[in-house]
């Protein structure tokens, strides 16, 4: 593949929409572009481009190993999934939480700041998806726990006693209330990134500089 | 005994290599080693495995060694890479030696890695030990774009950075030795991001905002030194721009300038690296095959300070990327009913140099 040409992964799912009219405003030709379609890969010849279309989860390992020059993904994907890829941008949408949630009739004593106090929970069993950023709150803290790795649905876990607590992201909340969930601790803030192989962001870096310039104008 | 499942597989990361494969495997390093041979590089070859102690990186957040115990409970491990053990044989049996000192290698190295890529893979590189010289950088830096070139690669690139630019733009903004260590990790994982972040959150001085901001990006040729200066009249920041002006007129002289790009985001290994760093990069092949720079304060850990720089070329990972280069050789086969004249009719061939297939009846 030329220098001048950029594979750009786009990921299913919620970030789907936000992304392609980002890359729209930016001045690239989207029209033909759908999630919908059984389409994976779209050509760009215009742009010099192609759009390739995968899993939220993959894309970092799309781009840690060349498959894709750029992709746009969470950075809790991009937390949990830990690849060696060069993140470029911060493209502020996509807004989600990483809270420890607990069932509601059941939650910790409250410190004097408000806050819960977590360290009672120790040896407690953690339903995630998200298993390593799990680890590392919790081992940051001098906590030891379990984790339990699931694929989705966490909120079901506490319900069924799998586990005593769950590690999710969150958006509005509204899903954690629905299942008597509350949250107790907060464990970071993510947005979408946007994200380079590292090769391609030194060998394209003419290209993938213009398009980075080029997105930050609307972020 | 009976064959497990187990006994057919091979441990995570570890690879067969298969005639093909081998073959451009040798072919490569062959051509390699020559070419380290005509620059005056002298081959050795240092154990596999040497004491944890030697070969452990000290800021390695995520130990990649593999370690054993040997029988009086000393921890050992499998070599993850070639020049810490260079520099423990220098320091401990070639202190007498006449400098700078030149040495090629080749072997394999072992990576615990936890994702899925191979954990042993092969590598070959050179050091240059004693000389703390622009013109040392230099035919470090001509050496491995010769080396791409003889291997037949034709679109490569090598980018080029210097740490001490940033090392010395960071001392004199003065920041605590914790945000410093936390920018640091953010440019070895170039997490612009990152930086972004700490430089808001941090409430930092304008000036330094734009050195963090700016000189990540600052890439090109040798124009974009005069910008570098620009940020700083430290006299150990100009220095080290100084030098890599050198390098670069240098690299010109080597006729190698073409394939060399300045950049001053080409910043990892904080604790290691003090000069000029490089890394090589081939188009369809997505991680840097070249990974080397100025290392001057490695010999301390071995009591033996000198000046040195060097690097390595991941030949693994190039097998795959090249296309098969070499038409199987030509070779006879001697079949017959006696196998006495079978047998004098290989030797005699294989005598003459030619390859010989013994048929088996």
């Amino acid at each position: 593949m030329s220098q001048n040409h950029l594979t750009i992964a786009l990921p299913k799912g919620k970030l789907f929409e936000d992304s392609l009219q980002l890359l729209a405003k930016a001045g690239w030709d989207c029209a033909d572009i759908r999630e919908d379609s059984r389409k994976l890969v779209f050509d760009l010849p215009q742009d010099r481009a192609r759009i390739i279309i995968c899993r939220p989860t993959d894309i970092p390992t799309y781009v840690e190993n060349g498959a894709a020059d750029i992709g746009f993904v969470g950075k809790d994907i991009l937390l949990e999934e830990n690849k060696d890829v060069a993140e470029l941008l911060d493209l502020k949408f996509g807004f989600c939480r990483f809270v420890v949630a607990m069932p509601e009739e059941n939650l910790p004593p409250r410190l004097p700041d408000g806050g819960y106090d977590l360290s009672a929970l120790n040896h407690r069993r953690v339903a995630t998806k998200f298993t390593r950023v799990a680890q590392t709150f919790f081992n940051e803290r001098g906590m030891q726990v379990t984790t339990i790795k699931l694929h989705g649905n966490i909120e079901l876990a506490p319900r069924v006693r799998l586990a005593e607590m769950i590690v999710d992201i969150v958006s509005t909340g509204k899903t954690l209330r629905e299942n008597r969930l509350a949250e107790v601790a907060q464990i970071l803030e993510a947005t979408t990134r946007l994200i380079a192989n590292q090769v391609a962001y030194r060998i394209k870096h003419q290209r993938i500089s213009e398009l980075t310039g080029a997105l930050r104008r609307f972020v | 005994m009976q064959k497990t499942v187990l006994k057919q597989r091979t441990p995570a990361g570890m690879l067969d290599i298969l005639p093909e494969a081998a073959a451009v495997l040798e072919k490569l390093e062959r051509d390699i080693m020559e070419l380290f041979y005509l620059w005056a590089y002298d081959r050795v070859i240092t154990p596999t495995i040497e004491f944890a102690a030697c070969v452990q990186p000290e800021s390695d957040g995520e130990d990649h060694l593999y370690k054993f115990f040997d029988r009086r409970g000393r921890i050992i491990a499998l070599r993850p890479e070639f020049t810490t053990p260079i520099a423990r044989m220098v320091s401990s049996r070639m202190r007498e030696l006449k400098l700078p000192l030149r040495f090629s290698y080749s072997g394999n190295v072992f990576r615990y890695t936890t994702d899925d890529r191979p954990r042993e893979f092969r590598q070959a590189g050179v050091e240059l030990i004693g000389s703390a010289s622009a013109l040392a950088d230099a035919e470090i830096i001509a050496l491995a774009i010769e080396a791409l070139r003889r291997l037949g690669i034709k679109d490569f690139q090598l980018s080029m950075g210097e740490m001490s630019i940033f090392v010395g733009l960071m001392e004199e903004t003065g920041i605590s030795e914790g945000l410093r260590a936390q920018l640091e990790n953010a440019l070895s994982r170039k997490d612009i991001v990152a930086i972004e972040q700490l430089a808001d959150q941090n409430r930092l001085t304008e000036s330094v905002r734009k050195i963090l901001l700016r000189l990540p990006h600052l890439r090109g040729g040798v124009e974009i030194l005069d910008e570098v200066s620009q940020l700083s009249n430290r006299p150990a920041v100009a220095g080290a721009v100084e030098n890599l002006r050198r390098v670069y007129d240098y690299l010109g002289e080597f006729g190698v300038q073409d394939a060399v790009v300045l950049d001053m985001g080409v910043l990892r290994g904080f604790a290691y690296y003090t000069g000029v760093i490089f890394e090589g990069y081939v188009p369809g092949v997505a991680f840097p095959v070249i990974e080397g720079g100025r290392y001057d304060r490695l010999y301390d850990d071995f009591q033996n300070p000198l000046p040195a720089t060097g690097f390595a070329l991941n030949l693994s990972s190039l097998v795959t990327f090249l296309p098969e280069q070499k038409a199987p050789e030509e070779q006879e086969t001697v079949d017959g009913e006696q196998a006495g004249q079978v047998i004098r009719r290989c030797r005699e061939l294989r005598a003459q140099g030619r390859r010989t297939v013994m048929a088996l009846r």
